[in-house]
């Protein structure tokens, strides 16, 4: 029987979610390639993250070593090489995160095995597969077809597989190694964000402003407009990359998850990586003037305007409401 | 230090309308400005900073088509000593591990201390080239780097993780670092800079110079296609003040002021 | 024949139109309102070298041609036309005349000053009393050892507040007609020069607009420009080459409009379609993309003319300049047609755009005076 494997994403002793939504991928894959699914676990003391995905995978591998506590690609992938070439399975599964995007390629590449990144589905139909990417900047998609080979290795995007309970009957393994970490990468220390004055994650309402707002001097329009309704002034990444607002403000998978009541995305394209940190909020307003930004179809109020014209009135109106 | 910086011609479309052109496998370029790819640039500054630091020379490189030669000429003028360009028109279709490959036999005699890439490209969104060209040179590789303080031997590096977490790494060099946006703030190229990279010879290798013959490619476009809506968004049309009006109506009736 | 760019041409093309979009788009509205001068900007434009863009390196300028400026002009104005008249006054009105007339000390003296945004330059010309009418101007210049004792008063003086370096035109001898006009480079800092009132403008707002006031101002001796006399051939021989600036300044300001027109055109929708559907709205948008084409021709040709060393080029100047300035004010209005009553309001670039256009057709000479040059060639 073919088998599935998913790699299953921890740290500072935490599951990930994205794992979650992995298992979630693999189980459909399996199903529908008639596989098994073996969830692999490369980490220290993994009792604790064992039990969080039990049932959840047919199988879980588990590679016990004080060299995996923390993630390194490097020693990952002496250990990860040698599993998936002994085992040849179908596909292997990886997020697409800071970890997936620095191990999948160099791993698929020493396997020489096919892969691909960022993906939002998998299609197998007949031993083929194709997958689904986002390109130019989230406006369009792309079916993708992958060379044909007996294994396979693809990332694939936060947020695209719904994590599910289940209830497989689940056999658990431990695998020996002899890894060590690699004198050329070592892993030094995780270094926090400070916290700033704002926590944006605990607000109820988040104005998210992005680079349609044009230049530093803009902000205080919006300040002005958050005062008035009541909410904090949040961020894409390039507002952060310039230096206008402090990291803790920003949203998104390299900066916070916020789930406030009422998020409003004000000049901001709707890039995946800043979605995911913003579509848990309970109603999402965008104001863009491009009617086509990627942002319109997570929002459930639209404006498409010009936000300099919008949010000064917006402003004036909700003043009047109050 | 020697630096390489791999930089890529991309079309401008986060503001622009996009559509597909009759292929049903490309868009529509023609209407689209192009520019260096986004966090291309800071992967260059970072490396024109580094050369202001240790001296050494850049070397950027591109695959792409005779208009690349525009941003590498673009290149020359923020810092960059010499440039290469990659005949795009020689090698089909491509994708990240195609570009790697190609990229990797084209440096072969090159000697370099460092890579640097940007951490993605805002058109195939695949960040793929970086970690693969790494892996193919058997180089150490960090990916998404936002600090980097380097000495000749080894360099300290920060990735950044998710939630606004960071990863501190110590690397020996030859490595290979592809590069985050925010790292550093690009500069733009002086007038005089410019004419000095005008004169400047590009070096443009084809297929011939490219002797590698087993050059792969993992997956082809069957076809692009308008993105299906999730969810359904209730446009508030009208004047400025007319839709704004109707939002704070929302708001109210809602309970959220 | 040949029309396309040089990689150096087109390097600074791409160049400026991004640090234009990113750096002089956003603040044009605000700077338009308050009538502020961006000093700021003009910091960042002087870092790139676009403060001395023809002049040679050894001046401390970028050495470009005259192509080069009228594309960088271009640009400038398309994202700002304040900002593109100040880049075009410091480059073309005091940097030129001093490059082509100046003494070798008051070239190494002046231009890297002007290069380096050091110091900003400025032209005065035009009085109360005489505008189109140069020899007309009535402030004058007395030799008394080893100074020119200058009095009278400039008016509408574009970059006047921000200056430091002014060529100043006055007559060294009344006899003589327009022939007895002189050229001084006058320093900011002379004993006997102020400022007078500040110019509130339509357009072009943010361009430190006023007036020059000398009242026994004593100008060193070496910094008379050129001869004594020689004052009505300079001014002439410089506006020549400014209306390549102007004439590019204008094909800047038409570009944002039509750019501006074609997309509203797509998103505004009048009975049942985009209005872009109508013929009539097409008929504007294909004259505008023609007459901005034809004048960007115009300024480019005159441009080449002063590259190529064509001597005289007043005809060319003159043509792209009346043109370009003529076509930019019609364009801007078909774009304020084109957005209807929205166009018409503050919160429209268009507006601003309309406003800024007409002045195209009054400085560095009216468009009248423009066809007075054009025809007295044609009658020579
Ligand atoms: C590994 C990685 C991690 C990342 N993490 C994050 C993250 O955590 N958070 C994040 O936000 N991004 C993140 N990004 C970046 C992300 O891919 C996008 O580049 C970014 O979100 C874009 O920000 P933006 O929407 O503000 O800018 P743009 O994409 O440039 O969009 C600007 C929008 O403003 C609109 N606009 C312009 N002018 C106006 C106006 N006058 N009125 C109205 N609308 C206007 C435009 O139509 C456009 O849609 C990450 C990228 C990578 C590679
Ligand atoms: C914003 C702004 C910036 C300026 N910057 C500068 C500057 O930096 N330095 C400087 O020296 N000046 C500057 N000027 C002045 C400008 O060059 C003059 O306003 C212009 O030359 C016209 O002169 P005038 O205003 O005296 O008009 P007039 O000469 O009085 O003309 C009035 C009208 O009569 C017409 N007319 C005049 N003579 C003739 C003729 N022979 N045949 C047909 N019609 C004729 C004109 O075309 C015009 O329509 C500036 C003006 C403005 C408004």
């Amino acid at each position: 029987m073919s088998e599935i494997y998913t790699l299953i994403e921890h740290r500072q002793g935490e599951i990930r979610d994205i794992s979650f939504e992995l298992l979630s991928c693999g189980r459909k894959l399996a199903e529908k390639t008639n596989s098994n699914l073996t969830a692999l676990i490369l980490g220290h003391n993994t009792e604790n993250l064992v039990g969080k995905i039990k049932s959840q995978a047919h199988r879980i591998l588990v590679i016990d070593s004080e060299v995996f506590k923390d993630y390194n690609s490097e020693s990952y992938q002496l250990a990860l090489s040698d599993i998936i070439k002994k085992a040849n399975p179908f596909i292997t599964l990886m997020g697409h995160t800071a970890f997936g995007m620095d191990l999948c390629p160099a791993l698929a590449t020493q396997l020489e095995i096919p892969f691909t990144t960022d993906c939002l589905d998998i299609d197998v139909v007949d031993n083929k597969i194709t997958v689904t990417r986002q390109v130019y900047d989230g406006k369009l998609n792309a079916k993708i077809a992958v060379r044909d080979n007996p294994s396979y290795l693809f990332t694939v995007r936060a947020g695209c597989f719904l994590a599910e309970e289940s209830d497989l009957k689940t056999e658990i393994a431990n695998i020996d190694t002899s890894v060590t970490e690699p004198d050329y990468r070592k892993f030094v220390e995780y270094i926090e964000t400070p916290a700033g004055d704002v926590d944006i994650t605990k607000s109820d309402v988040v104005i998210g402003i992005g680079r349609g707002i044009k230049e530093q001097e803009n902000l205080a329009m919006v300040e002005e407009f958050a005062d008035a309704i009541g909410g904090v002034v949040a961020c894409s990444r390039p507002i952060v990359d310039a230096d206008w607002l402090p990291k803790d403000r920003q949203v998104g998978s390299s900066g916070k998850t916020i789930k406030p009541k009422l998020y409003i995305a004000v000049g901001i394209s709707g890039a995946f990586q800043h979605v995911s940190g913003m579509k848990g909020a309970e109603t999402i307003i965008a104001i863009n003037k491009d009617p086509n930004a990627p942002i319109f179809n997570e929002a459930d109020y639209g404006i498409a305007d010009d936000l300099f014209k919008v949010v000064p009135v917006l402003k004036e109106k909700v003043m009047e409401l109050k | 230090m020697d630096i390489i910086v791999c930089i890529k011609r991309v079309p401008q479309t986060a503001e622009a309308d996009v559509t597909i052109d009759y292929t049903g496998k490309e868009i529509e370029k023609d209407r689209l400005s192009f520019d260096m790819n986004e966090s291309d640039s800071y992967a260059l500054e970072e490396a024109v900073l580094l050369k202001e630091k240790f001296g050494g020379e850049i070397t950027v490189i591109s695959l792409g088509h005779q208009d690349t030669e525009d941003t590498l000429r673009i290149a020359l003028a923020k810092g960059a000593d010499n440039a290469i360009r990659i005949k795009a028109e020689d090698f089909d279709e491509l994708d990240g591990y195609k570009t790697a490959q190609i990229i990797k036999a084209s440096i072969s005699d090159l000697n370099f201390d460092l890579i640097f890439t940007g951490c993605i490209a805002t058109d195939d969104a695949y960040s793929q080239v970086g970690v693969t060209l790494a892996e193919l040179l058997d180089i150490p590789h960090a990916s998404l780097v936002i600090f980097i303080d380097t000495s000749e031997k080894r360099a300290h590096v920060h990735r950044e993780l998710e939630g606004g977490l960071m990863e501190h790494l110590d690397i020996s060099l030859p490595a290979l670092c592809t590069i985050q946006t925010g790292i550093n703030e690009p500069r733009y190229a002086s007038l005089i800079a410019i004419r000095r990279a005008a004169k400047k010879e590009i070096k443009v290798l084809g297929k011939e110079e490219i002797k590698d013959e087993n050059i792969l490619l993992n997956t082809q476009i069957e076809e692009l296609f308008i993105p299906p809506k999730t969810k359904e968004v209730e446009f508030l049309t009208g004047s400025p003040g007319e839709s704004a009006g109707k939002l704070a109506n929302i708001f109210k009736e809602k309970g959220l002021i | 024949m040949n029309f396309e760019l040089t990689n150096d041409q087109k390097m600074l093309q791409s160049e400026v139109r991004k640090f234009a979009e990113n750096e002089l788009a956003p603040l044009a509205p605000e700077i338009d309102i308050s009538g502020e001068f961006p000093k700021e900007s003009i910091k960042k434009l002087a870092e790139l070298g676009l403060l001395g863009i023809f002049i040679p390196e050894k001046y401390g300028g970028s050495e470009f041609d005259f192509v080069s400026l009228a594309i960088a002009i271009e640009e400038i104005s398309r994202a700002c036309a304040s900002t593109g008249v100040i880049v075009a006054v410091n480059n073309s009105l005091c940097g030129y005349p001093i490059l082509q007339f100046g003494t070798e000390k008051q070239k190494q003296k002046y231009l890297p000053l002007l290069s380096s945004g050091e110091k900003i330059g400025a032209i005065g010309i035009t009085e109360p009393n005489a505008g189109s009418d140069v020899a007309s101007l009535e402030s004058t210049a007395v030799l008394d050892g080893d100074h020119y004792i200058l009095n009278g008063a400039k008016r509408f003086i574009t970059n006047g507040t921000e200056a430091g370096i002014f060529i100043v035109f006055a007559y060294t001898n009344k006899e003589l007609k327009h022939k007895g006009i002189s050229a001084f480079i006058v320093d900011r800092d002379t004993p006997g020069f102020s400022l007078g009132n500040h110019e509130n403008l339509m357009g072009i707002r943010a361009t430190g607009n006023c007036e020059l006031i000398f009242e026994d101002c004593k100008i060193p001796k070496e910094n008379l420009l050129g001869e004594e006399g020689q004052g009505f051939y300079i001014c002439m021989n410089t506006l020549d080459v400014s209306r390549i600036d102007i004439g590019a300044q204008a094909v800047g300001i038409s570009q944002a409009a039509l750019d501006e027109a074609v997309k509203y055109s797509k998103e505004r929708v009048a009975f049942g379609k985009p209005i872009c559907k109508f013929e009539m709205i097409q008929n504007m948008l294909a004259e505008m993309a023609t007459q901005i084409h034809a004048a960007r021709m115009l300024v480019y040709y005159s441009a080449w003319c002063k590259d190529a060393g064509i001597k005289r080029f007043s005809k060319e100047a003159a043509m792209a300049k009346y043109y370009a300035a003529n076509i930019a004010v019609d364009v801007t209005r078909k774009a304020v047609q084109i957005f209807g009553g929205y166009g018409y309001s503050k919160d429209y670039t268009v507006e601003r755009l309309y406003r800024d256009a007409k002045i195209l057709e009054l400085y560095e000479g009216t468009s009248e005076i423009q066809k007075v040059v054009i025809a007295s060639e044609l009658l020579r």
